[in-house]
């Protein structure tokens, strides 16, 4: 078999693997935050992004401790598919989903 | 013979919704408000154009909400909209009545409309909603629906405001809710079909016919309270607001709009139960001095909505109620009665389903006009008259809706059949020239872009 195509299969392998890993998650889950979320949330993730004060009740700060309590995963996931209150559903995959929970997670759980 | 109609119809407007969708893409496909938010148009509508929570809230704020939170837009928040049609009534209009220069059947409108938006924020508070539209029809171009604002945010007694000034040109258009006549069901409909003769002033009378400033404010997500003053755009500071329209409707004076309600959200379920009334002295037959008749319009209206990601359901009601005093015109002649009442109701039941193949849905609607009989202003004549001197006109309109998962639901296929019970105050030959209410069913087919 040609070396060449050794180093195919590997890069191709490497590259997979990159894209699904918590670090592409992580990344990606940052971008749609940043593009989706930031807006009301904030992009410190406090609840005071530049459109926060147009809501009442105020968007969810994700820095408190509060805000963790009992299920999040699966809060997050309903609050993203259908919508709470004056927050739209947005549409996103279920791969885009958990990519934001995992950013949300790493970046602002006290 | 009918047969062939079809088919070239069914062509011309899938050929033009591809010519549109492939222009798109050079386009780069994004309306306005969603680039400027980064949310999709789902966020605001649940289909579009009725409003969401959100939307309402994007509304309500000046249409300046931003992910950038600068404060200007750039590039400037501009959009557009192309609407393809056809149309078919169950008996042909004479020749004579048809309007402008449709044929007397099965015309085709490429296209019915075709619209450019300046529509987001302007600078910082200050946001506008502004449409300036090409009718195929009419073959001419005027400014649309438009409604300029400057909001803020704030606490009154420890709750949420949000407060601010609306500047716009159709009484109802800076409304939130679809139960008001300038975004209520249907949101689009035939221009050559015949259409009901009596209509009262706040539903769509003075579109385009005036500009009007006034104050709004939204407490706690409970009561919303609006005060809006319009006068005629014929001439003065709001004349720019009906460029291309000719204004016949001339308000004498101010006219005092105002506008109460009291929302409850809980979850995914909004209640809405309002009122809204307009009193205004309009001048007869498009004179802009000497007397003038006195309108009083009242109305009620309500709205629930329920709105998951893949179910969202509405139902939308109002009730109009018009006191007319045609003092002029019947001085001139031009009515047989001084005092008449018009009432129009309305509701309508919506359901749509998103799935990944498209969202596909649609409305249950009925429609009622009535009111006290004029056999000078209800006078018989082909189509449009009426032979007992009533405006009375009631039916129901079935439409259903289709969205294509493509380019982000910007697209949507309407086909929309309108059956009348009573036109003109009667079912059959309601306008003393032999036509029934039947022969003005009518079945409409619009291709409808965003972009």
């Amino acid at each position: 078999m040609p070396k060449w195509i050794n180093w195919f299969i590997i890069t191709i392998f490497l590259g997979y693997a990159l894209a699904v890993s918590p670090v592409a998650a992580f990344a990606q889950g940052q971008q749609i935050f940043n593009d989706r979320c930031a807006m009301c949330h904030g992009q410190d993730g406090k609840g005071n992004g530049p459109a926060a004060a147009s809501f009442s009740p105020a968007p969810a700060d994700f820095t408190s401790p509060g805000f963790w309590q009992g299920n999040v995963g699966q809060k997050i996931t309903n609050t993203i598919e259908n919508g709470h209150g004056p927050m739209p559903a947005i549409s996103l995959s279920s791969n885009h989903i958990k990519a934001v929970i995992a950013y949300i997670t790493k970046s602002f759980k006290p | 013979m009918l047969g062939k109609r079809y088919i070239l119809t069914m062509f011309t407007l899938v050929v033009a919704a591809a010519i549109i969708t492939l222009g798109l893409k050079e386009a780069q496909a994004v309306p306005s408000f969603a680039r400027q938010t980064g949310m999709n148009c789902m966020s605001c509508h649940t289909v579009w154009p009725e409003l969401t929570p959100f939307g309402r809230t994007f509304k309500l704020t000046g249409y300046t909400l931003s992910k950038s939170g600068k404060k200007y837009q750039f590039p400037p928040p501009i959009a557009g909209l192309f609407q393809a049609s056809f149309t078919h009534t169950n008996r042909r209009q004479p020749d004579a009545t048809a309007p402008f220069n449709s044929s007397a059947n099965d015309n085709v409108n490429l296209p019915q409309q075709a619209s450019v938006f300046y529509a987001g924020k302007i600078y910082d508070k200050f946001g506008t909603f502004m449409q300036f539209t090409f009718d195929g029809v009419s073959n001419a171009f005027f400014v649309d629906n438009t409604d300029f604002r400057v909001a803020n945010t704030g606490k009154l007694a420890g709750k949420h405001l949000v407060y601010g000034i609306s500047f716009n040109n159709n009484p109802t258009v800076q409304d939130v809710w679809n139960s008001t006549p300038a975004w209520g069901f249907p949101y689009a409909s035939s221009s050559v079909a015949p259409g009901p003769a009596a209509a009262t002033v706040i539903d769509g009378g003075l579109g385009s016919q005036v500009g009007g400033a006034g104050l709004y404010a939204y407490w706690n997500n409970l009561v919303y309270a609006e005060v809006n003053f319009y006068r005629t755009a014929a001439n003065s500071y709001p004349q720019f607001l009906s460029a291309g329209t000719h204004v016949d409707s001339v308000v004498d004076g101010v006219a005092p709009y105002w506008r109460l309600y009291l929302q409850h959200q809980k979850g995914k379920h909004t209640f809405m139960l309002g009122h809204y009334g307009l009193v205004s002295n309009i001048f007869p037959g498009g004179q802009t001095r000497g007397s003038s008749d006195h309108f009083t319009d009242i109305a009620f209206d309500a709205q629930y909505q329920y709105i998951t990601h893949k179910h969202k359901f509405s139902i939308e009601a109002t009730w109009i109620h018009e006191i007319q005093d045609w003092s002029a015109s019947f001085a001139l002649g031009d009515t047989g009665a001084r005092y008449n009442n018009l009432d129009t109701a309305r509701f309508n039941i919506n359901y749509f389903y998103w799935s990944k193949y498209g969202t596909i849905g649609g409305t249950v609607a009925y429609f009622n006009t009535f009111g006290g009989r004029d056999r000078v202003l209800y006078a018989p004549d082909p189509v449009g008259g009426s032979r007992n001197g009533l405006p009375n006109s009631s039916g129901v309109i079935l439409q259903a809706e289709y969205l294509p998962p493509i380019w982000e639901r910007r697209t949507k296929i309407v086909v929309q059949y309108t059956i009348y019970n009573q036109f003109n105050g009667a079912s059959s030959n309601y306008d003393g020239f032999g036509r029934s209410a039947g022969d003005n069913n009518t079945l409409y087919v619009l291709i409808w872009q965003m972009f």
